[in-house]
């Protein structure tokens, strides 16, 4: 089901690219209509998939990248359509296909029954705000990469393609510490709940070894923590002592290729608590 | 009817020529009003500019139309043929067509790409409409080349970039600040250099312009003959510095005057606030090292006027492809250009057909009289739609009919089998002001449908 708003996606990828270098009025519609049947469509999955199993599919690793994507591109979709900027679809879209693509093939529906322990208000707030946190800081990651991209171009005097087709440094930046904030304000409270929610899972799942693996030994729950560290510190320290633009871009990336780290390799092979 | 364009502009004539032709002085609309009651142009709009005088008229005779136009601008102006002669272009249909559609996307500007033109060609053809010279083949051809303007804006880079060192300045602050509206703007130096640059800088928004200079009444001078500026004294400028946005350099010192290790200690009181640097001082006042600090962006005279030459050399590079969007649209326009040449045979066609019926119907009104009034409507509605129908594809083909010999063939060959005279319905379809598709008498549903209105 997951392939539908893949091929969608896939399509809208290439107009992006294309309104990006070309600036065809037509092409940028065309692409954003596109995004939007995909974002439909993702929504009209995640949709079925809830009333299939009863709740939100957020629990098997597919399920919860694929509802990531979904979020990630809502959130594109509601800043494109409010500055009328169509230039960074064109970063956002090799994102949302990249992941989508990892959801729709690992594929799988999850199964309703396998745990009851999952069923609680705090798990679905824990796991929700993550993925909100997911798709803030992915965003940040990529206005991250065209602010460097065009700062380069800036810098090195050599005013070309970046620098005729993005906006100006001062609104990257800005989109971005605003993406990192809200990021990081979900980030948190995911967290928090997490660590309240655990007490409580471990008592009613006594036998159930991924419920008592939960601890900061955990790789996933580990991860998770550092990434929480270089987001505070780019969120709340950098600015104070002075890292420009440049460098909060670049921890931005780096904060988020650890988002997919704990994502990916972590949450399919190594974790043992996390795995439902 | 053909389209003529008759004119001059930068490429042709001389500045002290145009001068003399320049309509816009003596009132666009009069002479167009004139140029109409000589009788021979049946529609015309003038774009007048001050790199251009262009009459786009249409009329029936070519050659006739050609020789009249000319003549025109010679009396109107007061210019002897002899002198005008040699200056002045001709084209006539598609070609004239594509001249406009070139002027309106700045490709035949002085400076190529700039962006009045297309306004200036609006207004001309706004001007035209309340002299009420304009009908249906040169409304259809200016709002074409709107489009052509319109398309080359978004679709090309052909007008962007700047191409004068002020405002590659003013355009790299913006691609770094965003807006400039309450930002700093620091001009070290009370030069005349940097005083044009500070009054760019100004005419964009910013709010507050600070004058610094070794001599304090310099600066004070400067500061006047800006408007709403500030001066400082020499010691104060670390402070300036450090709230400046925007420092723009044009002292005469022999040496430096912002060090890297001087700038790097302003940068320190700015935290992460980037410092976009002008230079514009021969030789130059800041040394090129502190363009490596983080957040600082410095650009010289060189550096400015190096973009400067790659805009020029870019939009010279997107010239090609505004060109390829004239010619797709010089084909669309084409398209319908051509298929006029058939109109006043499809309109004679029909004409006739509908002269048939209503003679027929005349001629069995007394016998039709017995019968009930709505069955009479509707005998008259039954024939109508047989004419309609009978019609519907010759009119068609017609329509879609391609270069002039085929139509020439096709219009004689209707004439003929017809025995059709153009001349007495030709008048009804061509009404001023609006384009639009003739049509000859009321039309059914189904031929509404086909052709699209």
């Amino acid at each position: 089901m997951n392939f539908v708003p893949l091929l969608l996606y896939a399509a809208a990828l290439p107009a992006y690219w294309l309104h990006f270098s070309r600036r065809q009025q037509a092409v940028g519609r065309t692409a954003t209509t596109l995004l939007v049947f995909g974002a439909l469509a993702h929504t009209f999955v995640i949709g079925m998939e809830t009333m299939q199993i009863g709740h939100v599919p957020i629990v098997s690793p597919s399920s919860a990248i694929s509802t990531s994507v979904w979020l990630l591109a809502l959130g594109y979709l509601y800043t494109e359509m409010t500055t009328e900027e169509r230039a960074m679809g064109a970063f956002i879209l090799p994102l949302l296909v990249a992941l989508q693509a990892i959801a729709a093939f690992k594929g799988g529906i999850e199964d309703a029954a396998a745990a009851p322990i999952l069923q609680g208000p705090l798990f679905s707030i824990h796991v929700l705000s993550l993925m909100l946190a997911y798709a803030s800081l992915g965003l940040a990651c990529m206005i991250g990469v065209t602010y460097v991209l065009l700062f380069k171009e800036i810098k090195a005097k050599q005013l070309g393609f970046f620098y005729a087709r993005l906006p100006s440094l001062q609104v990257l930046d800005t989109m971005n510490q605003r993406a990192v904030i809200l990021g990081w304000a979900f980030l948190t409270v995911g967290i928090i709940v997490g660590f309240i929610w655990t007490p409580q899972a471990r008592a009613y799942a006594a036998t159930d070894p991924r419920v008592q693996a939960m601890s900061l030994e955990d790789p996933t729950i580990f991860v998770a923590l550092v990434c929480w560290g270089v987001y505070s510190f780019e969120a709340w320290v950098a600015r104070r002592l002075g890292w420009g633009g440049r460098k909060t871009a670049y921890l931005s990336a780096l904060g988020f290729a650890i988002v997919l780290l704990n994502f990916l390799p972590i949450n399919y092979f190594l974790t043992r608590s996390h795995n439902f | 009817m053909h389209l003529l364009l008759v004119g001059v502009s930068h490429r042709t004539a001389p500045v002290d020529l145009r001068e003399r032709l320049d309509f816009q002085a003596r009132g666009v609309e009069g002479a167009l009003r004139n140029l109409t009651a000589r009788g021979v142009v049946r529609e015309a709009v003038i774009v007048s500019t001050c790199n251009r005088a262009e009459i786009y008229a249409a009329g029936d005779d070519v050659n006739a139309a050609r020789e009249d136009v000319v003549r025109f601008i010679g009396q109107f102006h007061g210019v002897e043929p002899a002198a005008l002669g040699p200056h002045i272009y001709e084209k006539s249909d598609l070609e004239a067509a594509r001249h406009l559609f070139r002027v309106s996307a700045g490709l035949d500007s002085l400076v190529v790409g700039e962006p009045q033109i297309l306004g200036q060609v609006k207004d001309a053809h706004a001007a035209a409409a309340r002299a009420q010279t304009v009908g249906p083949l040169v409304n259809r051809l200016f709002h074409s080349s709107f489009g052509v303007g319109k398309r080359v804006r978004t679709e090309t880079a052909l007008g962007s970039g700047a191409v004068s060192v002020g405002f590659a300045a003013v355009s790299l602050a913006k691609k770094i600040f965003g807006d400039l509206k309450g930002r700093n703007v620091l001009v070290v130096g009370a030069g005349e250099m940097g005083k044009l640059t500070a009054i760019h800088m100004k005419s964009q928004g910013v709010s507050r312009v600070t004058i610094v200079s070794r001599t304090m009444a310099h600066a004070a001078r400067t500061a006047e003959a800006i408007g709403g500026a500030s001066a400082a004294p020499w010691d104060d400028v670390d402070a300036a510095l450090s709230a400046a946005d925007i420092v723009i350099t044009a002292t005469g010192a022999a040496a430096p005057i912002l060090t890297k290790a001087h700038v790097e200690q302003v940068m320190r009181s700015r935290r992460s606030r980037p410092l976009f640097i002008i230079d514009i001082a021969l030789p130059r006042d800041v040394e090129a090292a502190a363009g490596e600090i983080e957040q600082v962006f410095l650009y010289n005279i060189d550096d400015l006027q190096q973009t400067v030459n790659e805009n020029i050399a870019r939009r010279a590079s997107e010239v090609e492809r505004a060109e390829r969007i004239v010619g797709e649209e010089i084909d669309k326009f084409g398209g319908w250009f051509k298929s006029r040449g058939a109109v006043p045979t499809i309109v004679a066609l029909r004409h006739h057909a509908e002269q048939i019926r209503k003679s027929e119907l005349e001629r069995l009104a007394f016998k039709m009289s017995a019968l009930p009034p709505e069955v009479r409507d509707r005998i008259d509605d039954i024939t109508r739609l047989i004419v309609e129908k009978l019609l519907l594809t010759p009119t068609e083909q017609l329509k879609a009919l391609g270069d002039a010999d085929t139509i020439n063939a096709y219009t004689e060959v209707v004439n003929r089998l017809f025995a059709l005279s153009q001349g007495a319905v030709e008048e009804e379809p061509e009404t001023r002001g609006e384009p639009s598709n003739v049509e000859p008498f009321r039309t059914g549903p189904i031929d509404r449908r086909k052709t699209g209105r």
